[in-house]
């Protein structure tokens, strides 16, 4: 049993000869057991990343492990949903069922799957193409559970879910990475879904890692200050900073005690993401579990 | 590791028939296994018929017109409506087989391979337990296996049909062994250009993953494969000649005549038409022909079913090296 779920190095990924980077040069260690949260702005880079993860495309430059191999060497034991969430149209639920436990053979969980598809409400019997998108996104859930994976990859996985679909697929993928220390990423970049699910973070933007590491450290290492717009915010690192009237808003990284004067609080999840996607030119923080053991 | 095993068996749902890719395959590709079923039957139903009950009626038909003998008559000369539906029936059905090449590559590079790399079905397999190149390889090796049992099993038919029926074809003087749909069908080639067929459409498909470009090209390449094979079909083994001194010889399978001259080079057949003194004018002793005698079949058969099992076994190493370069090469 390998404790590194995901590590990649300088791990790139063009798109043509020439073609634009999705990923450029990324660098992280995602520890096993995690419920990694995959976010970033649209085109960053999470699905090529997922995919890579997932050895369906081949990096460009650099490589990525996964659960101690290459991700092909890994396939048995990971699971991925697309974020389109491809299915056979024609097939049926139980088909497709089928489809999975032929394929998997060895590791499908029959149960699994069919409490997944039977709390859904879904009749085995309809057709793929009847179904609406939130339930094929949970045929597709129940594909990847059953397979019972080490690492299970899911790109926008609660996009087209609706309220107590998703709360209920939450509690599932809670349950399961609780029950058998399985490791997951989601990705997507609704922040509130992830909000209160996650231990981890990995924040991507222009194809880069932007912040890395364990939630709570990254929180810990930010601040949200308020203060007079005229104090200088030196010698700490200024991520996004906003000026009401004579009042100043910033997202900073302490170097050091903050003045008394200014109003501290420790960002939320939704504010550090948004403070980070507001200031792109922040520089990257990366925190490694060996700083949080040191911490 | 055997108490695992026994215990995992036990726990899933005893199944027979086909499992694990096979399965897949049958299931997912369903509506085109029935079609080839279908056209299997429709095609064997027609040779069948045209060998029994077709055969006879035309037979029957031309004796009760007194055809044959030393007192046929002007009917003779025209196909009687048994005959006509007997070549009909034929036609059709040895139609339907060169057509299967066409119809495979248009099925391999859409529905097959182009419509499941468009819609991420294809990437759904590779994240269950099947690298790309097993699930490649089942793609490919399914279909195969149906295709070549439903043309051999045809090609015999066709073989029984053709050998039962020369006689009838020689007396109204139609559909020659060497006619290009009759010479694929009762060899080796047809099976091979299936084959072929199925493996273009694999490699447009991979190389244009989007269902119906991947058609277009698919079936315009083997269609000019097909065309290109019928043009070299004659030079594939070397000709016998024949020569004549009154008229240009005229055995089946001809690939070129032409007249003689006295130095014993070839020419052209000049315009005489009703001219005095024109064979003589362009130098004319004789006649020639290259042609292929019926011993040629097999070897022709032979040399073009190699050409196109060859021409196949390369469009399936490039689809297997585009797929391992596009994916990671994970095995």
């Amino acid at each position: 049993m390998t404790d590194i779920a995901i590590a990649a190095q300088g791990l790139g990924r063009r798109f043509g000869r020439r073609g634009r980077r999705a990923l450029d040069r990324c660098e992280f260690v995602l520890p096993a057991g995690r419920v990694c949260a995959l976010v970033g702005p649209n085109g960053a880079g999470k699905s090529t990343l997922l995919s890579l993860a997932a050895g369906l495309l081949r990096p460009s430059e650099g490589r990525v492990t996964v659960l101690g191999t290459t991700p092909a060497g890994a396939r048995e034991r990971l699971a991925y949903v697309a974020q389109d969430k491809p299915l056979h149209p024609h097939l049926t639920v139980a088909a497709t069922l089928r489809l999975g436990r032929e394929l998997n053979p060895g590791r499908w969980d029959e149960s699994v799957a069919r409490r997944i598809v039977t709390d859904a409400d879904l009749d085995m019997d309809a057709k793929i193409r009847t179904l609406s998108g939130g339930q094929r996104t949970q045929v597709a859930l129940a594909l990847a559970l059953a397979k019972r994976p080490e690492l299970l990859l899911l790109d926008e996985p609660m996009a087209d879910l609706d309220p107590l679909a998703r709360h209920r697929i939450t509690g599932l993928l809670m349950a399961d990475a609780a029950e058998h220390g399985t490791t997951i990423v989601m990705s997507s970049h609704v922040v509130a879904e992830l909000e209160g699910s996650c231990d981890h973070l990995l924040l991507l933007g222009a194809g880069r890692v932007r912040l890395a590491g364990p939630l709570d450290d990254l929180l810990a290492a930010h601040r949200l200050v308020t203060g007079p717009a005229q104090d200088s915010l030196d010698p700490h690192t200024v991520v996004e900073s906003r000026t009401t009237g004579r009042q100043l808003t910033a997202l900073i990284r302490p170097a050091g005690p903050v003045p008394a004067s200014w109003q501290t609080a420790e960002p939320t999840l939704e504010e550090l993401v948004l403070g980070h996607l507001r200031g792109p030119d922040a520089p990257a923080l990366s925190l490694t579990e060996s700083e949080e053991a040191a911490a | 590791m055997t108490a695992l095993s026994l215990r995992a068996s036990a726990a899933e749902p005893r199944t027979r028939g086909p499992r694990g890719l096979v399965w897949v395959m049958l299931r997912v590709h369903q509506s085109a296994l029935l079609f080839w079923l279908m056209l299997v039957t429709v095609a064997a139903g027609g040779l069948l018929w045209a060998y029994g009950p077709g055969a006879d009626a035309a037979w029957a038909e031309y004796s009760e017109a007194g055809c044959g003998t030393t007192t046929s008559g002007f009917d003779c000369d025209m196909y009687g409506t048994a005959f006509q539906r007997y070549d009909n029936i034929v036609g059709v059905s040895s139609g339907l087989l060169t057509l299967v090449p066409l119809l495979t590559a248009a099925w391999a590079a859409s529905a097959l391979i182009g419509r499941e790399l468009e819609n991420g079905t294809a990437r759904l397999a590779w994240t269950q337990s099947v690298s790309p190149a097993r699930w490649l390889a089942a793609k490919l090796a399914v279909p195969a296996a149906l295709l070549t049992a439903g043309m051999l099993t045809l090609t015999l038919l066709h073989r029984l049909m053709w050998s039962a029926g020369t006689e009838l074809h020689e007396a109204w003087a139609v559909r020659a062994w060497d006619d290009s749909a009759i010479f694929l069908t009762n060899g080796t080639t047809a099976t091979a250009h299936a084959l072929l067929g199925l493996a273009v459409g694999a490699l447009v498909g991979l190389l244009l993953p989007r269902a119906l470009p991947a058609l277009a090209v698919a079936s315009v390449t083997t269609l000019a494969i097909a065309g290109a094979l019928v043009e070299l079909r004659p030079h594939l083994w070397p000709t016998v000649t024949v020569t004549s001194t009154d008229d240009v010889p005229a055995p089946a399978a001809v690939v070129r005549d032409g007249a003689l001259t006295s130095d014993g080079s070839r020419i052209p057949l000049p315009d005489c038409l009703g001219e005095p003194g024109c064979l003589t004018k362009h130098d004319i002793t004789g006649y020639y022909a290259d042609y292929h005698p019926t011993s040629h079949f097999w070897p022709l058969h032979l040399v073009e079913t190699g050409i196109v099992l060859a021409a196949a076994s390369v469009a399936v190493g490039a689809a297997f090296w585009l797929l391992r370069r596009r994916t990671g090469g994970a095995v």
